[in-house]
């Protein structure tokens, strides 16, 4: 074990709490964006640290291939090669491999104008196969079938030196039902065996295992109970995010943060909007990440306090305020709309100052939720300015119902 | 803006120093202007801007066709002005009507009444008036005047009517300057 989790402050279920890793010591709830090529696109180490990111999220996938993990254990370890001083997280490539195809396509679109385009082939995907062994697929590089297995896994994000590291699981889609899912969930706590055996930094790197088993509360509630019984250093929930409806995914969030430990972290993976964080944070989560705030900034749109804000629109073409006036971060103190309204879309700038505010957007949330858990407060005021006229969608009101929050004051009915 | 000459070569060369209104620092010459892309630099925002070295850093070229689609000069000038609009509030900008990427002059399409230029937004004919209305709501602290630029292939005669119409567009932004 390489942290420390100390819960500081509680509000039922919600914690808000102290991570201390090798690396940095972080408060959580926090959220962690993405830096896929060991780059958040479009902000620099210096400008992320400002901000206040406390740890970056790396794909092992794409590091592995580009420019492999010899070469960043050759140069150092990824602190050092993407020159971040503080902590870092590399998830066990497994999922990159079996995405459904829809998203990569969309994200095969930004990675083309990015220069990436080689990484995302969509014919990849068509050949992912998934075995006892590991998952098989083609390189997108030279075509050559390729087997990521637990052990591989582990021993890349060994090179790679991550503060935390995930446990390689069989993750399937939430929209899938039958038997896949059962297999899937007891082939990942065997999978996380192997993982731990492979582990040769467990003195510097917290392997974390994945809850999974879909929709099915059965599923879940054996793998979380055979991931406790292996005592690691922190879990996170994996296989949501993935296009379930909402009711279904904040009832296994519930489920699993009321039986995984008390004192140690749980991360949600892959979430998410701001509504969702809010809702996760009081059912007791503490980590996030997801693409979304950088992501929908390339798309030209803002994060703000009301929802988004679609800088693209014609009504922006004059409107000298800035995106958003209650934010204090560089772009909506120097910008007004009608500027980032000309860059969007057209000039690299405009998705640089947007991913710049959505990122700061979302850890000024995470440090909301950190200050605020303790009062007590912190549903309420996020809720009342994202749902003015009182209309909270039904799914946060039976989670908040069950995470023993009273949001009577934000809502209409 | 002041410009003082300091030192001279034994030739023609000469170090000089130039105060702008803007910039906190003198910038000494021959300096480099920054290219930039509706008024920042390509890639680096502000904050990552002031980690050049400064104050050689602080001088940006921009070209005021850059903002053709918006925002309007009505709407430039209610923010304060360029400086206001990217904030670089202590930088010097100095607006040339094309730039070497992106707003080319078309000397095959410039007539007497404005000059060409190929845009990101298509092919636009800039009249001395329309220029001026951007430098006005823009307030750089340097401007070059509409002029019809013309390659060094041009002919004799091309070459003259240039400069003919460059010198009477000079007398007609000097007549609208703010």
């Amino acid at each position: 074990m390489a942290l420390r989790f100390e819960v500081l402050g509680r509000f039922n279920r919600a914690r808000a709490a102290q991570l201390t890793l090798p690396h940095f010591a972080c408060q959580t709830p926090l959220f962690m964006p993405v830096g896929t090529q060991g780059t958040i696109k479009g902000l620099t180490t210096d400008q992320l640290e400002e901000i206040g990111c406390q740890i970056i999220l790396g794909n092992t996938y794409h590091l592995a291939l580009r420019p492999t993990s010899e070469l960043i254990d050759e140069l150092g370890g990824l602190h050092k090669f993407m020159n971040w001083p503080r902590a870092l997280l590399t998830d066990s490539g497994g999922f990159q491999m079996v995405s459904c195809i829809t998203n990569l396509y969309v994200a095969g679109i930004f990675y083309t104008q990015w220069h990436f385009a080689y990484i995302f082939q969509v014919s990849l995907l068509h050949l992912a196969d998934i075995t006892e062994k590991g998952v098989t697929f083609q390189s997108p590089v030279d075509g050559k079938p390729m087997l990521l297995t637990p052990e591989e896994s582990i021993q890349i994000q060994n090179r790679i030196g991550a503060d935390i590291i995930m446990a390689l699981d069989d993750v399937v889609r939430t929209t899938i039902t039958g038997p896949r899912i059962e297999e899937a969930m007891y082939r990942t706590l065997r999978w996380v065996d192997r993982c731990i055996a492979a582990h040769k930094r467990p003195h510097e790197q917290n392997l974390f295992g994945i809850v999974q088993g879909g929709l099915d509360p059965v599923l879940r509630d054996i793998c979380v109970r055979g991931l406790v019984d292996r005592n690691l250093p922190g879990y996170a929930i994996g296989g949501l995010a993935g296009g379930e409806d909402k009711d279904s995914f904040w009832r296994v969030v519930a489920q699993c943060t009321a039986a995984l430990p008390e004192d140690k972290p749980r991360y949600v993976m892959g979430v998410g909007y701001p509504l969702d964080i809010v809702v996760c944070s009081a059912l007791g989560a503490d980590m996030y990440d997801c693409v979304y705030p950088t992501r929908t900034a390339r798309f030209g749109t803002a994060l703000v306090p009301e929802g988004v804000l679609k800088l693209k629109h014609n009504a922006m073409v004059n409107d000298t305020r800035p995106i958003d006036p209650t934010c204090a971060c560089m772009v909506c103190k120097n910008y007004t709309r009608a500027y980032i309204h000309c860059l969007v879309t057209k000039d690299a700038m405009g998705s640089q100052l947007l991913s710049y505010h959505n990122l700061y957007y979302m850890l000024q949330l995470s440090r909301n939720l950190h200050s605020s858990i303790v009062e007590g407060r912190f549903v309420c005021d996020f809720l009342q300015k994202m749902f003015p006229k009182g209309d909270v969608p039904e799914w946060v009101c039976n989670a908040m119902d069950v995470a023993g929050i009273d949001i009577s004051s934000c809502c209409s009915s | 803006m002041k410009f003082a000459v300091k030192a001279l070569s034994s030739g023609k060369a000469r170090a000089g120093v130039v105060h702008l209104g803007s910039c906190p620092s003198p910038i000494e010459t021959p300096c480099l202007l920054l290219s930039t892309r509706k008024g920042l630099p390509i890639f680096i925002s502000p904050d990552l801007l002031s980690s050049l070295p400064s104050p050689d850093s602080n001088l940006l070229q921009f070209s005021p066709l850059h903002f053709s689609e918006g925002p309007s000069p009505k709407t430039i000038s209610s923010i304060g002005g360029l400086h206001q609009m990217v904030g670089l509030h202590e930088y010097g900008f100095a607006a040339v009507a094309r730039d070497s990427i992106q707003c080319l002059p078309e000397c095959g399409s410039t007539n007497k009444t404005g000059a060409s230029f190929e845009t990101p937004c298509g092919r636009r004919l800039i009249k001395p008036v329309e220029y001026m209305e951007m430098i006005t709501s823009m307030k750089p602290n340097l401007w070059a005047t509409l002029a019809d630029e013309v390659p060094a292939w041009a002919n004799n005669k091309r070459n003259k009517t240039s400069v003919d119409r460059t010198v009477k567009w000079l007398d007609e932004c000097i007549a609208r300057s703010p």
